[in-house]
């Protein structure tokens, strides 16, 4: 097996419903039990089941799915913490494992023990950690820390100095679980830039995260699991587009719980049905009220749950009854893909319809050319430019 | 193949996950990480004397206070065989490697429940936990130990020649230590309450060992029986003889006593072995 290489065949691992308790009475319970022939499968969760994962060396992979479905377990038996109830796991090379970088560190030593003390930790010599000890201060921004107990640590401070022990050990595999979340936006895009480059050496890098847009930036393919099992595998942008529908299908079009005015129906339209990239889209919406209302009315296009590409504003009267809505945009600024319509009307400063989603389309158009690599919000809009290219 | 796997529920058997352990490339593995061994061990050093004011002189202060107690009680009201030697030396020679031992299993024996974030969240051998406690006690004894050469100089008694045999005796100490060490540190995992028991089988071994009294005070036929259930006490009987009185380790006694060690030794490291895969799901 080459260095960087990660074969994961039929791996299944379970986990006791109540492993938080091992005392001597619970195993003298259990062993009642097994005695008196109870179903063995007693207290068990499938964390995963007959998962595949082959990944080839310099390959970038996201892990996706919601909590609970398997994602850092599936991390914790590649980085060999763990190991699987059923199937086999072999990862090739030395394997640097970003699952929780604060565990590794002691709060009550300082910054410079813990740089030496999580190196050692994750198989680095102290003569490897002391060459690369000042790039690592620096990569961490620690250097007016770093004699500093790192229990005096911001949380912030800390998640950077474990990555950054972290990803100076030249591993052949990275592991990255989630560790992005607590540092601020530009360490944040620090550690992708750092990924990228590590992924640019050969590294193979298998990332997970609930940060769509950095697995988008990061990697090439991801894997989809859902409760223990792999739902799709395949290139990244099909595998998040499948990943975001399904996601937000479940949050979308909850009716408001509180609101005077009610959405009765909400309707998109292209020329020829479907909304197209670059071509004319009504939107309609049919509203009861139960008076009369002066309303400011806005409607939002969005991507998921985020903020609005663009929004759209009209004030209107509403007479008491049902009243249909048209709003008319001649040219649709978005590239093909999926969007949501989003509503809301206020009266003053009362909400007359909270602002949610009341709907979600699809744009159909040109494939989108490819951007380079670490581009990380895939761009919203599109628009038409003239380019010229002439020789000077 | 969803739609397939998410209606199993159980893995086929023949696909069940059996951890190949082959002994020579893991101690191997173990030996390549002997670095993280010390480091982990500076850790525990340097974070106990960060908080505490003493520092090191706790390491010394125990034992020493224990032999304080002994001298005071145990020589004035039962008077124990010392074969000519001073008594302080004499219990204080016991309480080193018990006091060695005692660590060991209290601090290795909860190591990875202690550890257990990285047990669950880095990979390293897991032998590391057990060794790097075991490596805090080593460094206590040898601190302890300085304060043996004071207690020499103060009694004006001089260690005899055959104390050349030490190394013997320790080999044997520390395989059975590091044995027992291992064994607990891995079932505990799994038998969190045990804790609260340990404390007080160590208080019942110290009595059980002979650190205030001599090994003739169990009866001579029981005496190669005792030393296979407790190979402590020869080895603690060995030191006395080759540092304070002269004579060869009693080879009738400490030959089974290295044996019951070996055995373990081995038999800990099997048991850990057979453990570790379940160490991340509980730890």
């Amino acid at each position: 097996m080459r260095d960087g290489e990660i074969q994961a065949s039929r791996v299944w691992k379970r986990f006791r419903a109540d492993r938080q308790r091992q005392l001597l009475r619970d195993q003298l319970d259990r062993l009642k039990r097994r005695i008196t022939g109870g179903s063995s499968a007693h207290g068990w969760r499938w964390a995963l089941r007959d998962v595949d994962m082959a990944v080839g060396s310099g390959e970038s992979i996201g892990l996706i799915g919601p909590n609970g479905s398997g994602k850092t377990t599936m991390l914790r038996m590649l980085a060999k913490v763990m190991y699987p109830y059923a199937g086999r796991v072999a990862v090739g090379g030395r394997v640097g494992a970003l699952i929780d970088v604060r565990a590794g560190i002691h709060p009550d030593l300082t910054g410079r023990e813990n740089v030496y003390l999580y190196g050692s930790l994750l198989g680095v010599t102290r003569r490897e950690v002391a060459r690369k000890f000042d790039e690592i201060v620096a990569f961490g921004e620690l250097e007016t820390a770093i004699d500093r107990q790192v229990k005096f640590y911001s949380s912030g401070m800390h998640v950077r100095l474990g990555f950054a022990i972290a990803a100076f050990t030249e591993p052949d595999v990275l592991l990255v679980d989630e560790v992005l979340a607590v540092g601020d936006a530009a360490f944040q895009q620090k550690c992708l830039d750092r990924m990228r480059a590590v992924l640019a050496q050969g590294t193979t890098v298998v990332f997970v995260s609930h940060d769509l847009q950095a697995v988008e930036s990061i990697c090439e393919r991801a894997i989809w699991l859902r409760e223990g099992v792999v739902e799709s595998d395949g290139p990244v942008r099909e595998v998040l587009g499948d990943y975001r529908r399904t996601v937000e299908q479940a949050a979308e079009v909850l009716a408001p719980a509180f609101g005077v005015v009610r959405v009765v129906k909400s309707e998109i339209r292209g020329p020829g049905d479907t909304p197209v990239s670059q071509q004319p889209l009504e939107v309609k919406l049919l509203l009861e009220s139960p008076e009369p209302l002066w309303a400011s009315i806005s409607i939002g296009i969005s991507e998921g749950p985020a903020t609005p590409i663009f929004l759209l504003g009209h004030e209107a009267l509403l007479p008491a009854g049902q009243t249909e809505l048209r709003c008319s945009i001649p040219f649709l600024p978005l590239p093909r893909g999926r969007f949501y319509l989003w509503f809301g009307i206020i009266e003053s400063t009362r909400d007359l319809v909270p602002w949610h989603p009341v709907g979600q389309f699809e744009v159909l158009g040109p494939e989108l050319t490819p951007t380079p690599r670490g581009i990380l919000r895939m761009a919203p809009v599109q628009v038409t430019p003239t380019w010229e290219v002439e020789q000077r | 193949m969803t739609a397939a796997s998410s209606r199993v529920t159980e893995p086929p058997a023949d696909i069940l996950f059996r951890l190949k352990v082959r002994a020579i490339p893991a101690i191997r593995e173990v030996w390549q990480r002997r670095e993280l061994v010390r480091t982990l061990a500076e850790r525990d050093l340097r974070v106990r004397y960060k908080q505490a004011v003493l520092g090191v002189a706790w390491a010394i202060l125990t034992p020493l206070a224990l032999m304080i107690v002994f001298t005071v009680f145990f020589q004035r009201v039962a008077k124990v065989d010392t074969g000519g030697a001073p008594y302080a030396l004499f219990t204080y020679l016991g309480l080193l490697p018990w006091t060695f031992f005692s660590t060991s299993v209290s601090q290795g024996g909860q190591s990875l429940v202690v550890n257990n974030q990285l047990v669950n969240k880095v990979y390293c051998p897991r032998e590391v936990f057990p060794l790097a406690s075991m490596a805090v006690a080593a460094v206590d004894t040898a601190l302890a130990t300085l304060v043996l050469g004071l207690l020499f100089a103060v009694t004006e008694f001089m260690p005899k020649p055959t104390t050349v045999w030490v190394p013997v005796l320790l080999a044997v100490q520390v395989a059975f230590t590091f044995g027992v060490t291992l064994v607990l540190s891995a079932v505990l995992v799994f038998l969190r309450d045990l804790r609260h028991v340990l404390p007080i089988i160590l208080q019942l071994g110290l009595f059980a060992t002979p650190v205030a009294y001599g090994m003739d005070v169990v009866p001579a036929s029981l005496q190669v029986l005792y030393s296979i259930a407790n190979p402590l006490a020869p080895v603690i009987d060995g030191y006395r003889r080759t540092v304070l009185l002269g004579l060869p380790p009693d080879w009738h006694l400490l030959g089974p006593a290295a044996v019951a060690a070996a055995l373990w030794l081995v038999v800990g490291y099997v048991v850990f072995k057979r453990l570790e895969p379940g160490f991340a799901d509980y730890a």
